[in-house]
């Protein structure tokens, strides 16, 4: 596997949880002692979907995946490129204030 | 203190020529007239756009104005698709308090005048809106949570087709249900994907409509037992599982306590099946079956009018409609219609003594559980 950028994350000091950085205190236990991390940003693919009716604002089919990160935390991402099957191995991104998922550089 | 549920009223679900309000006035005519139109001194109200044919308006004053009760004490809630359990939970606690006697509840929602895009778009304000901006909508996060229940079960869309095909057949004896035609399993597993695994017979459809109860001090028919309510994490990323609803886990299990009584006491159930497989999530998120089991239930038709356990005999979500706001208090109206022996061609096998409803905002974020009884607690 060749090295992507990584993914900046956030744990919580007090229950030790890792989640997707919010505006909020931890998911788990509510705590606001938390911490930023970078982890891979390699993930593997949960759900993959084409929504055929999307919001205003988006184009027919959108692709819309959730990745789970090596680490467990889970990602909602646009899909960039083919739409991946349940099980495959995606690059994600942060692009502002969305994640975009790609399916993983070859080796 | 005990409240009951003494009239309930509803007109049809579906495309309308009226207005937001004049749908909600039809349905308070009908409860008013149900309780004789003795005093009402409290009237709460859900709409989740208060959509109006200038926009947005002044719901609450304007049909206090128009039913005359401008007397009464009022609130306005919203709670997404689960306002009208809302609306019921604070009507209901209200008069627990003893400072109210009688009270009106109305939810109602106009949406058919208005584009699948514009609906799309503020049905989207009930997720987080970090997942909005990645294109996130009601559907597409539905059909995630059903992919994922699918896989850790091993099952396949047929359990949607199933679901669609249970909602509108008892849609079909409900007058008053958008839907008036039964579907076969071949017509929802070929109808055009929305966001796959879900295809359009498996999500409920854009209607309008309202509901109204009254509410009274004492005990009657449809006593109220037990409320609950609960809350899950907004994004969904957030979440322990999304193959079951911790909301609704816990709702169920607060109104069970406050009720007590267990699942096995329950006659009827009316529950939040938005998206089809919500409806096995959710009826076994209540406890009525292990996870990943109730597809049984309903190939079976243990949860059919004369089954077993009756789910939905109104039609559900899916089947009856969904004008947001009005739906998650028809989901308990149907309740008290069990209970109270006025459900016509839809009533269950026999008279029921204990009924659920079960009430779900947005994909899961704050549901409500619902127990009525024909005893007293």
């Amino acid at each position: 596997m060749i090295e992507v950028a990584g993914l900046e994350l956030a744990r919580c000091e007090a229950c030790h949880s890792r989640f997707l950085p919010s505006d909020g205190p931890c998911p788990k236990c509510g705590s606001r002692d938390c911490v930023a991390y970078s982890t891979s940003a390699v993930g593997r693919v949960l759900v993959a979907t084409e929504l055929q009716y999307p919001a205003t604002g988006w184009t027919a089919p959108h692709p819309l995946i959730l990745v789970e990160l090596s680490d467990g935390v889970r990602v909602l991402a646009i899909g960039d490129g083919p739409l991946p099957a349940a099980g495959a191995l995606v690059e994600v991104r942060h692009d502002h204030e969305v994640y975009r998922a790609r399916p993983e550089p070859s080796r | 203190m005990t409240v009951h549920i003494a009239s309930v009223g509803m007109g049809r679900f579906g495309k309308r020529p009226e207005s937001l309000v004049a749908l909600a006035t039809e349905a308070a005519q009908f409860a008013l007239e149900g309780v004789g139109r003795k005093p009402i001194d409290l009237l709460v109200v859900g709409t989740m756009f208060a959509h109006g044919p200038h926009g947005r308006e002044a719901f609450l004053p304007r049909l206090a104005g128009i039913l005359g009760l401008e007397s009464a004490s009022g609130f306005r809630v919203d709670s997404s698709s689960g306002t009208g359990g809302m609306a019921f939970h604070v009507a209901a606690h209200a008069l627990e308090t003893g400072r109210f006697e009688r009270a009106l509840v109305v939810g109602a929602e106009k949406m058919t005048d208005r584009t699948t895009a514009e609906n799309t778009k503020d049905l989207s304000a009930s997720l987080h809106m970090s997942e909005v901006a990645a294109g996130a909508t009601m559907p597409g996060l539905a059909a995630i949570v059903a992919a994922r229940y699918l896989d850790r079960y091993h099952l396949t869309s047929h359990l949607c087709d199933v679901s669609t095909v249970h909602a509108r057949a008892m849609a079909a004896a409900n007058p008053n249900a958008h839907f008036q035609k039964p579907v076969t399993l071949e017509e929802a597993a070929s109808s055009k994907p929305v966001a796959l695994p879900l295809r359009l017979l498996h999500c409920s459809a854009i209607s309008d409509g309202a509901t109204a109860v009254v509410l009274e001090k004492g005990a009657g028919p449809a006593t109220v037992l037990g409320l609950g309510q609960g809350f899950d994490a907004l994004r969904i990323v957030d979440r322990e599982e999304l193959t079951s609803f911790v909301a609704t886990r816990v709702a169920a299990k607060r109104a069970y306590e406050d009720a007590h009584l267990t699942r096995k006491e329950v006659n009827v159930i009316e529950l939040h099946d938005a998206f089809s497989p919500f409806s096995m999530i959710s009826f076994e998120d209540l406890g009525m079956c292990g996870p990943g089991e109730a597809l049984e239930w309903f190939e079976k038709g243990w949860v059919g009018l004369n089954g077993r356990l009756p789910v939905n005999p109104s039609g559900g979500v899916v089947g009856r409609g969904h004008p947001v706001a009005a739906s998650g208090l028809a989901e308990i109206a149907e309740v008290a219609l069990q209970l109270r022996g006025e459900a016509g061609a839809h009533a269950i096998g026999s008279l029921p003594r204990i009924g659920l409803a079960q009430t779900i905002s947005g994909i899961g974020s704050h549901n409500f559980v619902t127990i009525l009884g024909r005893e007293a607690a």
